[in-house]
């Protein structure tokens, strides 16, 4: 324990507090499929292995190894069997930022509390040995990737030293990188507000795609929640510079509501139809709230 | 409800082409702000439907759109100016007589009863279809037709508009006569009605607007007229008022002056005030008064002798006419007139000119015939200084530039001055011996004994003589010039006449009291000895001398004309009233002015020429206890009809037109607060 809040001191950042890392420390990252990882790790792997957790017999076939014979079996049976026990393996875990320029809004800042978000998990994933890959949409093709409780300082250093900017790739491109670069099997938490005129949806299929075990969450401000607007405006979209006016009026921001409503539930549609945890956010709001709360419900930490 | 188009065409359109300027404000955007979005889409998604680009669409649900279109329509409604009237008039020809009295001027009803009558004329004006034709009369003690029958309402309310309170008494009968002139056939009309559709004579109501200041009418015969009387003002009003006022001297006292007033108290209350007297605008005197109620009480003030002098008696009480509140007399400047008498001798005639009464108005000097060709006489004409010259029993070479009285003498004639000729002569056979036949006044022969038959009792110098008794020897008959009036005339013609010289008058009398002859100085009439003889010698002096008699100055009611006897000596003089204006009054071949400019009460002085004292004043008070009584009339008595007042008839016509303004403002309002708070849309 005293390595573990030593180190929650040295890298005390803005993103990650020491009373927040103390928090995430007794969580575990869950995954809702198995799969198999690189090295040996503390999961349970899908494949069979050396543990001291028995998992199933099979017939003897020639080459096998000797030592898992079981031998009591071939007293009763006069057959040759095989013990197989369960291998324990590490977890894949990806985190993946949008860091377009439309996550530079709200207070503080969406991308921000993605970042905080992303080192939260990430932080977790790092207790538990877990293989930690963090990546924004920018850096999709050269991600961080890390093991160990001990990197913890450069994760937080790849993340605060990071920044929304306009050569942030579309997120389709982003994730056609991102899946190049990583062939693995594993839980990746995509953190958007899916501002995106091209749309999430080709995006995400990709990601589906890979049979990972898949979290979107949805980051959206107080602003584009509640547009805080009056009088007749010319609005300026910060990305393409699109610009649109408006006369701000009830039924405008009615239909504003309605229109962000049907968003958010087209979102929650997709992401349902395809397994994928949707977890709606505001940026408003706490990231360890978020974390300790929010994705626990939804299943991701433990 | 009825509609009453307040707008000329051009404004209609004007008006008109608001509404389409308004719905084109709104597709001209105004300025937009700008705002950086972390992204459009959501906006975008959110205006697809709305961007339908259907301007209806657009316009849907625009509040602050239909609040201007309403405010729009608000105001074209007012424009129409709808309302609705009391009663169904239609073609009527109706006669709005005002009274303008000074009792109108009364502020029981605010802000008198004059703006209150002619706001009910007003409306009553308002009410009328626009087939009536109307007509407005003022009236005080005369009426005054201030717009004859015609249709246009502008017309009519700028009459009534231009009505102007009056401090005149009450007489209404010249204004019903002028409006039964025009109600019935067979009487005459106004003439200066010419550029306006003269009624033909078919019934008419009058409307009169009074506050019956007046008495009985009378057997007034108003044919076809229907009077309606709508009585103006409260009843029971009280008034405190000033009855009359003037200063004498004191009989008793020969040094001092009274001042006497009579004071009334119209109302219900006694009241108790002080009455303050003002000599030239300083308080000399003040008294406390008490007055029971509907009674009326006298004051007096004994006042030191003055020369003259304004007066002002003013009660310190606030009630609701403020005019009678206030009295003015005047001590008359004392300056009495010159008389010159040129006489041989005649001491009944002298005895007669140094009465008491006689010295206090005129200062006599006496002189022989010898005077008139005296050099200093002939060189400086002395006889302007005199406002009367007697001759008696002689005659001047030129008649003088003054006023004169021949005594059994004959008037040199006019057309040819003789005076060289004439100036060798003695003054006696100048004034006896010629037989100059005067070219203007005709004489007769010398015959007695002279009755006298007829006195001229219209005339001031001969109204109080009494001729019958007196014996008259000797005289001749006297006809004067044209425009000469005979006085008196005897069994052979007339013998006393008098007749205007230009500015002057002459009389002539046709026989003298005495007479030279060659035997001496004989008596030729007992007049001398007879009671009427100084009255007879008073009276000319007065007439002719342009006397002034009496302490007080004259008053007048306002409004009255005033007859002015002024001194022949001046042609031109100057009144100036209370005001301070000057009025200029030019002399005619009349010897008195009359002078109608008497509107305003108050003190007036006559200046002559140049000089800086006046010459005469005089007062206009508003002594009439009609015009202070402020009861109001509950019916007018005509005859054997009695007009019962009708107040509640005036049911004005009910406009609208600023209700819907006002509500167009408050929607105006509305949609500035909405537009800049946004506080529903």
């Amino acid at each position: 324990m005293s390595t573990s809040l030593e180190t929650a001191n040295e890298t005390s950042s803005s993103l990650l507090t020491p009373e927040m890392m103390s928090r995430l420390e007794r969580m575990e990252l869950v995954s809702r499929k198995i799969f198999r990882g690189r090295m040996k790790g503390e999961r349970r792997s899908k494949r069979k292995g050396q543990s001291v957790e028995f998992a199933d017999f099979r017939n003897y076939v020639s080459g096998d190894d000797l030592r898992f014979i079981d031998w009591n079996l071939y007293a009763r049976m006069d057959r040759l069997y095989l013990k197989l026990f369960l291998e324990e393996e590490d977890l894949h875990f990806f985190t993946f930022v949008d860091d377009s320029l439309s996550m530079n809004f709200g207070e503080p800042t969406k991308y921000y509390v993605a970042r905080q978000i992303a080192a939260s998990l990430a932080y977790i994933g790092l207790c538990r040995g877990d293989r930690v890959s963090v990546s924004t949409f920018s850096t999709a093709g050269s991600p961080v990737v890390l093991r160990g409780k001990s990197n913890v300082h450069r994760l937080l250093g790849f993340l605060e030293g990071a920044s929304a900017n306009e050569k942030s790739p579309p997120m389709e491109e982003a994730v056609k990188k991102f899946c190049l670069r990583n062939s693995g099997k594993g839980v990746v938490v995509v953190i958007s507000d899916l501002m995106n005129k091209s749309g999430y949806e080709s995006a995400m299929r990709m990601l589906v795609a890979r049979e990972m075990d898949i979290f979107l969450i949805h980051l959206l401000s107080p602003e584009e929640l509640n547009p805080n607007v009056q009088g007749d405006l010319k609005l300026v979209d910060c990305e393409d510079g699109d610009t649109k006016e408006v006369s701000v009026s009830a039924v405008l921001l009615q239909r504003y509501q309605q229109t962000l409503a049907n968003f958010i539930e087209q979102a929650r549609s997709f992401c349902n139809k395809r397994s994928i945890t949707y977890v709606p956010a505001r940026s408003d709001q706490a990231a360890d709230v978020l974390v300790n709360e929010y994705l626990r419900t939804r299943g991701l930490v433990r | 409800m009825n509609w009453i188009n307040a707008l000329s065409w051009p404004q209609w359109l004007l008006l008109a082409a608001i509404p389409p300027a308004v719905l084109s404000l709104y597709f001209l955007k105004l300025k937009r702000k700008r705002l950086e979005v972390s992204s459009t889409l959501l906006w975008r998604k959110t205006l697809e439907d709305i961007h339908v680009n259907s301007i209806w669409q657009r316009l849907r649900k625009n509040l602050l759109l239909y609040l201007q279109l309403a405010f729009l329509a608000l105001l074209i409604l007012a424009c129409l100016r709808p309302g609705w009237s009391g009663q169904d008039r239609i073609g009527e020809r109706r006669i709005y007589v005002i009274d303008n009295s000074a009792s109108m001027q009364a502020t029981d009803t605010s802000p008198s009863r004059l703006e209150l009558a002619k706001e009910k004329v007003k409306n009553l004006l308002s009410e009328t279809a626009s087939d009536d034709v109307g007509m407005v009369i003022a009236f005080s003690d005369r009426a005054d037709v201030r717009q004859g029958f015609t249709k246009d309402k502008t017309r009519l309310l700028a009459a009534v508009d231009s009505i102007q309170p009056t401090n005149h008494p009450t007489d209404i009968s010249e204004a019903l006569r002028a409006a039964a002139g025009l109600a019935n056939p067979g009487r005459s009309s106004f003439d200066n009605l010419s550029d306006i559709q003269v009624a033909d004579a078919i019934p008419a109501t009058v409307y009169l607007l009074s506050d019956g200041g007046f008495g009985d009418l009378g057997d007034s015969d108003l044919g076809q007229l229907k009077v309606e009387f709508l009585p103006i003002g409260e009843t029971g009003t009280a008034n405190v008022g000033v009855l009359s006022f003037a200063v004498q001297r004191n009989e008793d006292k020969k040094n001092q002056l009274e001042a006497f007033a009579r004071i009334g108290n119209f109302g219900e209350e006694p009241v108790e005030f002080t009455a303050s007297l003002e000599i030239n605008g300083e308080l000399v005197d003040a008294s406390s008064v008490k007055v029971a109620a509907k009674q009326e009480t006298g004051i007096l003030f004994e006042l030191e002798q003055i020369e003259e002098g304004e007066l002002a008696l003013k009660l310190d009480h606030e009630d609701a006419l403020s005019i009678d509140n206030t009295a003015y007399a005047a001590i008359r400047p004392n300056k009495p007139i010159s008389v010159l008498l040129v006489t041989p001798g005649n001491s009944a005639l002298e005895t007669a000119l140094t009465t008491g009464r006689c010295q206090r108005i005129a200062n006599v000097r006496v002189e022989s015939p010898t005077f008139l060709i005296d050099s200093a006489y002939l060189a400086n004409d002395t006889e302007s200084l005199f406002d009367l010259i007697i001759f008696d029993q002689c005659a001047p070479t030129m008649m003088p530039e003054s006023n004169t009285l021949f005594m059994g003498s004959k008037p040199p004639s006019l057309s040819e001055p003789k005076k060289d000729s004439d100036e060798s002569k003695k003054p006696s056979e100048v004034a006896l011996g010629e037989a100059d036949f005067s070219k203007d006044w005709q004489f007769g022969p010398s015959s007695g004994p002279v009755i006298i038959l007829d006195v001229n009792r219209s005339n001031p110098m001969t109204q109080y003589l009494e001729m019958g008794s007196v014996v008259i020897l000797e005289g001749m008959t006297v006809t004067p010039p044209e425009n000469g009036t005979v006085l008196m005339t005897s069994d052979s013609g007339p013998v006393f006449a008098v007749a205007p010289r230009g500015p002057f008058q002459d009389a002539v009398l046709g026989f003298g009291m005495l007479q030279s002859t060659s035997e001496g100085i004989q008596v030729n009439s007992d007049w001398s000895i007879k009671r009427s003889f100084p009255v007879f010698v008073y009276s000319v002096v007065e007439y002719l001398g342009g006397g002034i008699t009496e302490t007080s100055a004259p008053t007048v009611l306002p409004g009255n004309a005033i007859g002015l006897t002024l001194s022949n000596r001046f042609d031109n003089y100057r009144v100036v009233s209370p005001t301070g204006q000057k009025i200029e009054l030019t002399r005619n071949n009349e010897s008195r002015f009359t002078f109608t400019q008497t509107d305003q009460v108050g003190m007036y002085s006559v200046f002559a020429d140049e000089m800086e004292r006046p010459m005469e004043r005089f007062c206009v008070n508003l002594f009439s206890g009609r015009e202070s009584e402020l009861t109001v009339a509950s019916a007018i008595q005509m005859g054997a009809d009695k007009i019962e007042a009708t107040s509640n008839f005036v049911r004005a016509r009910q406009e609208l037109w600023r209700w819907i303004l006002g509500v167009g403002l408050v929607v105006l309002m509305v949609e500035w607060v909405i537009f800049n708070r946004r506080i529903f849309i």
